[in-house]
């Protein structure tokens, strides 16, 4: 078994040329301005027909869009090739656990299977191009399902409790197997991260959302499932600067990328509110069970102490600061 | 109160067929692939009397459950990878969606229809693209089928499966061969839409010019609004039949040009058109120009816009639209 090849290196004279899937994503749109900025040459997976990839080229003029969908692993391949790829950022994939409930099919194809198709030409390109290929999947604290034992680092047990955290787990395993395989394939156990460009599907973004409306009187009501369920919620740019670090770290490893602290919904609903200047919330919010999750965790907190001393990281942002960033950049564009 | 599925919702012909459905006043659901899907609020913005389902049609799990919702009493099946030059790039894809997709929805019709297979009725949106290599012209329900790309071999499959399930279980299915329609609704990826969409910024000073393939490919070019009110007429008919629907007239990207540059005073266009041979297709399909004396004579259908209302439609349309964007502070 020959060591595992270095992907970082300083005295490059080329572009780094790196693949991004999810491009159109939060992280995705936070990877490709950071990547654009070191004037890497950006290859994007984008979804046929997707106006999202419009509109990232428009953004960066110079990125090369490559068409194809995580559930054809054939076109999968082929753009690997074509991109010829330095590194790899593997982000996209069904985000949502709702949607995995819904979609357990798909959820296992493109956010499990996909992982593999990649990984496997991402392998086969290293080796016939003779240099190393850097691999970073997007996983998730989901893997850890609902954990015995808090905070999770990267020894906790892998127990997914929902179609989502079952094909990352998925995912997750597979990147270790090419990491035996040699190659440079790292996984980031990413929990739950945000920013103004998370979309509103997501608990934290209708709440800031919405709570901006209702700052303005444009709405009266913020209906939310389960107030208690606790998440540990980071600042999503920094969790990119964390995969581009695990990308570039001199090891391949497995790194947990978490603040270490819990915050319940309804602590980040009385912060979204306090934010928008409204100290009695409590009668704009109403709570509806059809929105509590078949299962949930009952509280995911990570423990980064390995990406603290292998990879210098650390989060930037606290709790409060990213509430507030969030509903201030929903006041000052309000929702059509 | 009838009740529609329809799958392709967020498309143009999905846009026009759930207005006039809840015009009629069905009771109208759309699948919609995905979440965060960006088509979800164009589709709640433009028709938000339909009530969206999520699922996909690669995905026959998602489809039962969406038919569980829906109890349709029809099924119009518009779901596809449509662009044609996405499907070189994405054949795999294409055929997963394109075709075994609407071998997915049969079943799922099938499997929903149970006992009595005469409680659900099925569209399938089939396409001039399956004529390729045209046989004969121009072409009609029995002319000889000849794709020239994998979204017009996926079209086939599903065309020939609609077929089938119509003489095997005796769906009342129908298969509409739908020529070229176009709207202000056309996805902007689509030439007739680039072209309305730079006119109007060429005649706004927020474009110089433009970028084409074969300017001599000439088309058969309907109004889409049109096109998804012969859908309806199909599954009305007492038998289910296989219809083309086509304005029986083609007319030239130049020709088009020419419209819309002239919608905006510019009598010679060529200094804003280049052409670049990189937007040419593998392999053109010849003359395609639809007869559809069957839908006329059968469904008692026409056509009711004309290729120049359709172009100054588009261009009007596209005109307004960059007007707002322009206008719209930063």
């Amino acid at each position: 078994m020959t060591q595992s090849p270095r992907a970082s290196d300083t005295s490059r004279s080329e572009p780094r040329r790196v693949l991004v899937t999810g491009a159109t994503g939060q992280d995705g749109s936070y990877l490709v301005d950071r990547l654009a900025d070191e004037a890497a040459e950006i290859h994007a997976l984008v979804r046929p027909g997707d106006d999202a990839a419009t509109a990232l080229a428009e953004r960066h003029p110079d990125i090369t869009l490559h068409t194809g969908d995580l559930a054809d692993a054939t076109r999968l391949a082929a753009v690997v090739v074509a991109a010829e790829p330095d590194e790899i950022y593997h982000l996209a994939g069904i985000s949502s656990v709702a949607q995995s409930w819904q979609q357990p099919v798909v959820t296992g194809t493109v956010t499990g299977l996909a992982t593999a198709a990649l990984l496997q030409s991402a392998w086969e390109f290293s080796q016939r191009a003779g240099r190393p290929v850097a691999f970073v999947q997007a996983a998730s604290g989901e893997i850890f399902g609902d954990p015995d034992s808090s905070p999770q680092d990267e020894s906790t047990p892998i127990a997914p409790v929902n179609p989502y955290g079952a094909a990352k787990a998925y995912a997750h395993h597979l990147v270790g197997v090419y990491r035996g395989r040699g190659l440079h394939a790292c996984s980031a156990i990413l929990y739950n991260h945000e920013s103004p460009r998370r979309p509103d599907t997501f608990v934290t973004r209708k709440i800031t959302r919405t709570v901006a409306a209702i700052a303005r009187g444009d709405a009266q009501e913020l209906v939310l499932g389960n107030l208690d369920a606790r998440r540990d919620w980071g600042w999503a740019p920094d969790y990119v600067d964390a995969m581009m670090r695990a990308a570039r770290h001199e090891r391949a490893d497995d790194y947990v990328i978490a603040t270490g602290r819990a915050h319940a919904v309804r602590d980040f609903v009385a912060a979204a509110f306090a934010a928008a200047g409204i100290a009695d919330w409590a009668g704009h919010v109403r709570t509806d069970p059809a929105l509590y999750r078949p299962v949930d965790a009952t509280e995911l907190v990570g423990d980064s102490g390995r990406a603290r001393r292998e990879l210098g990281w650390a989060p930037t942002v606290e709790f409060g600061e990213i509430v507030a960033r969030m509903v201030r950049a929903d006041l000052d564009a309000p929702m059509h | 109160m009838p009740r529609a599925l329809i799958t392709g919702i967020t498309g143009q012909d999905g846009l026009y067929l759930s207005e006039q459905l809840l015009g009629k006043g069905y009771q109208v659901y759309g699948l919609i692939r995905g979440q965060n899907n960006p088509k979800r609020a164009l589709v709640e913005r433009q028709v938000p009397g339909v009530q969206l389902l999520t699922g996909d049609i690669t995905d026959l799990a998602s489809l039962i459950r969406a038919f569980g919702v829906a109890q349709p009493d029809e099924v119009y099946n518009l779901a596809a990878i449509s662009f044609v030059a996405y499907s070189w790039e994405n054949a795999k894809l294409t055929s997963d969606v394109t075709a075994l997709g609407v071998l997915n929805m049969l079943e799922a019709t099938r499997l929903y229809a149970g006992d009595d297979i005469s409680r659900v009725r099925f569209y399938q949106a089939s396409s001039s693209e399956m004529f390729g290599k045209v046989q004969e012209v121009p072409q009609r329900e029995t002319t000889l089928l000849w794709p020239r790309s994998p979204y017009g071999v996926s079209k086939v499959y599903g065309h020939y499966m609609t077929i089938n399930y119509r003489e095997s279980y005796g769906l009342h299915a129908s298969s509409g061969i739908l020529f070229n329609h176009e709207s202000p609704r056309r996805g902007p990826e689509f030439v007739t839409r680039k072209v309305s969409i730079a006119v109007a910024q060429i005649a706004l000073g927020l474009a110089d010019g433009m970028s084409l393939g074969n300017l001599d490919a000439k088309r058969d070019w309907g109004f889409a609004g049109d096109y998804t009110d012969a859908m309806w007429r199909m599954l009305q008919a007492d038998h289910a039949d296989d219809y083309v629907i086509a304005t029986g007239h083609t007319h030239s990207i130049r020709d088009f040009l020419d419209i819309a540059f002239a919608r905006i005073g510019v009598d010679d266009w060529s200094g804003y058109v280049t052409v670049d041979p990189a937007l040419f297709r593998p392999a053109e399909v010849d003359e395609l120009r639809g007869d559809a004396t069957k839908a006329r004579e059968g469904l008692g259908w026409m056509p009711t816009v004309s290729f120049d209302e359709l172009v100054a439609m588009m261009v009007d349309a596209d005109l307004a639209t960059q007007r707002e964007t322009a206008s719209r502070p930063a």
